[in-house]
């Protein structure tokens, strides 16, 4: 394993520690090693990109961060509280936001009434009085015309849209969004990008799992390269997609000239 | 109780606007003036068409709303039915002892449902394993029950009887007014009624749709925040304590329970008359469960064997042909053309968003 251009980046902004930190988290499926001593820190207001080959266990990171799956080993610590034991509807509470990889909306249910299930998740809402970054994207987004339509009659895109609105229903501390523009027209892309940015100059800690490198040039300051099951590299987005080995696992020379 | 009312009209059910509820007026009306031209022997009859509704509408709510099939409901009726008639039977000579043998059944009821569930719904249990543990459960409590012959089981003064089952059970005494004939017509017409209106409400509200999201996505749930396990399980409860019901109109209407009331046959008939009827709309399956008792009834009073087997071709016929629901389907249907032609008229609805 390479994780020698491992760049700190929680020294530098500092700012009451991390608010969502992974301690040396393991897991394996049989003898596939899925998660490997990953260690990895998220600060306030920081966006982060995770990008990976297929394989490199993106989903099973993502997975073990929001609660879905049980570590082998190691800690997940939300807020400065550890919450590894915590089930993953506990985590949300706690100010998790999340989206998944396909798209799942209640497709019955309206615009409005799945904003509306969104937001009263649970009576003693944490942090659900500031719901300044859901109003951002909501407006960004421009779903109130659709807001009496069942979820199933929107356009792909503006469903994946709906589901970042519901993940930011609440006013989670940290959105966890596992590739957020699958599907999506390169106008559509670049513009999805252009309001999470926004949202994270706002103040919300982002997590973008995604495959789309000019949506992660776009987005990210901050890069980890995942690769069967570690870290294999973490940077600055214009170092790390410059460097000839992640290039290689990740990019693969078809790439070269695209990048 | 304006918002009461724009829930209970909400889009979770068929039918809806004034000329739904005008209908839905009328034909309480037409139940509520039943007696006045039939015999009490009909209106026990009706009546016993459907008192089996509540326990259907529960189902409706755990299956059809909440995506969760239970196979055992009727192991609730049977618990209900035989905790009315050990507490009600003992305390005969109170003037409120059939009043705590409704509250201790449906309690029983309740507590028992609360207790198997949340092994069920907080072991995590996989979704298509829940129906055989409630069916086993009700074969269990059947064969249990069925076991129970001679006098060495008895609670109290109430045998338990065995396959024979427990007799004499007293009617539901409130008062001077013993539910019987015309009163016990009017229990269950009134019953059924709040029962509906109740559970309606329910679906358009909140929980209902929290419920549904259950149905569509378990995982999406719980990752907006939901504790899920609780949410089944509360559904869960509830609709056992609605099968209780039942189960305590039953035997109010024949006063005696055998084990076989908790058998296999009877715990597929809930299921077929939500199936038939349209699992997803509660007003599909109270008509569904309305005929199809009405069916069963007068085929097997008819001397004819084969009522089962009547009632379970159209089952098959209907999982086959119109597996949303006959009642249901043909509702859509009607409403939908409806919905059209209000909506060329109207061109934009009601556009709130979450607030």
């Amino acid at each position: 394993m390479v994780n020698d251009a491992m760049v700190n980046d929680a020294m530098v902004t500092g700012g009451g520690g991390p608010v969502l930190k992974a301690e040396r988290l393991c897991k394996r499926f049989g003898g596939v090693v899925a998660s490997d001593q990953i260690d990895f820190n998220l600060e306030r207001g920081e966006m982060r990109c995770v990008i990976g080959p297929n394989g490199a266990g993106k989903s099973t990171f993502f997975a073990l961060l929001c609660g879905i799956l049980p570590p082998d080993s190691g800690r997940v610590i939300l807020k400065g509280r550890d919450v590894t034991h915590l089930p993953a509807f506990r985590r949300v509470r706690m100010g998790l936001g999340l989206t998944f990889q396909t798209n799942r909306a209640f497709h019955a249910l309206t615009v409005a009434e799945n904003l509306e299930t969104a937001r009263r998740a649970s009576a003693s809402a944490s942090g659900a009085a500031d719901d300044a970054h859901f109003r951002a994207a909501f407006g960004a987004f421009d779903l109130a015309a659709s807001s009496h339509l069942p979820a199933r009659e929107l356009p792909h895109h503006q469903l994946q849209w709906l589901e970042i609105c519901m993940a930011l229903r609440r006013g989670p501390d940290v959105l966890l969004l596992d590739e957020p523009t699958a599907g999506m027209s390169p106008g559509e892309t670049m513009y999805t990008a252009d309001v999470l940015k926004t949202l994270s100059r706002e103040g919300l800690a982002l997590i973008v799992v995604e495959h789309d490198v000019a949506f992660v040039r776009k987005v990210a300051e901050t890069v980890t390269v995942l690769h069967q099951g570690s870290v294999f590299a973490e940077g600055p987005v214009e170092v790390i997609t410059q460097r000839e080995d992640v290039r290689q696992i990740y990019l693969g020379r078809t790439r070269e000239a695209a990048a | 109780m304006m918002r009461m009312l724009q829930l209970l009209n909400g889009p979770h059910d068929l039918g809806r606007g004034r000329g739904f509820w005008s209908g839905m007026v009328l034909l309480a009306a037409a139940f509520l003036a039943y007696p006045t031209i039939a015999s009490s022997f009909s209106a026990t009859n009706v009546a016993y068409y459907l008192l089996n509704i509540p326990m259907a509408l529960g189902l409706s709510l755990l299956w059809g709303y909440g995506g969760v099939l239970s196979f055992g409901q009727v192991a609730f009726y049977g618990i209900a039915g035989y905790t009315y008639g050990i507490v009600a039977g003992n305390l005969q000579d109170f003037a409120w002892g059939t009043e705590a043998g409704v509250l201790a059944a449906l309690l029983a009821a309740g507590l028992s449902a609360a207790a198997f569930g949340y092994f069920l719904f907080y072991g995590r249990v996989a979704a298509w394993i829940v129906p055989i543990l409630t069916l086993v459960l009700a074969l269990l409590l059947a064969t249990f029950l069925g076991l129970t012959a001679g006098y060495q089981w008895r609670v109290g003064d109430i045998q338990l009887g065995g396959y024979n089952g427990m007799t004499g059970i007293p009617a539901l005494q409130i008062g001077g007014l013993t539910f019987q004939d015309y009163a016990f017509f009017y229990l269950v017409v009134a019953i059924v009624a709040i029962c509906y209106v109740a559970l309606r409400i329910w679906v358009n509200a909140h929980r209902g749709q929290v419920l549904m999201a259950i149905r569509e996505d378990v995982l999406r749930t719980e990752l907006l925040g939901y504790d899920v396990r609780l949410e089944q399980l509360r559904v869960f409860v509830i609709a056992s304590v609605l099968a209780g019901v039942s189960g305590l109109l039953y035997v109010q209407w024949g006063n005696y329970i055998t084990p076989s009331a908790m058998g296999l046959q009877q715990a597929a008939l809930p299921v077929i008359w939500v199936a038939v009827g349209g699992r997803d709309s509660l007003l599909a399956v109270a008509i569904a469960t309305f005929l199809l008792n009405q069916l069963t009834y007068i085929l097997s009073s008819g001397g004819n064997q084969s009522a089962l087997v009547i009632v379970g071709a159209l089952l098959v016929a209907v999982m086959m042909f119109a597996p949303e629901g006959i009642i249901a389907g043909l509702g859509r249907l009607h409403w939908l053309h409806w919905l059209r032609a209000r909506r060329r008229a109207v061109p934009s609805g009601p556009a709130s968003s979450g607030k």
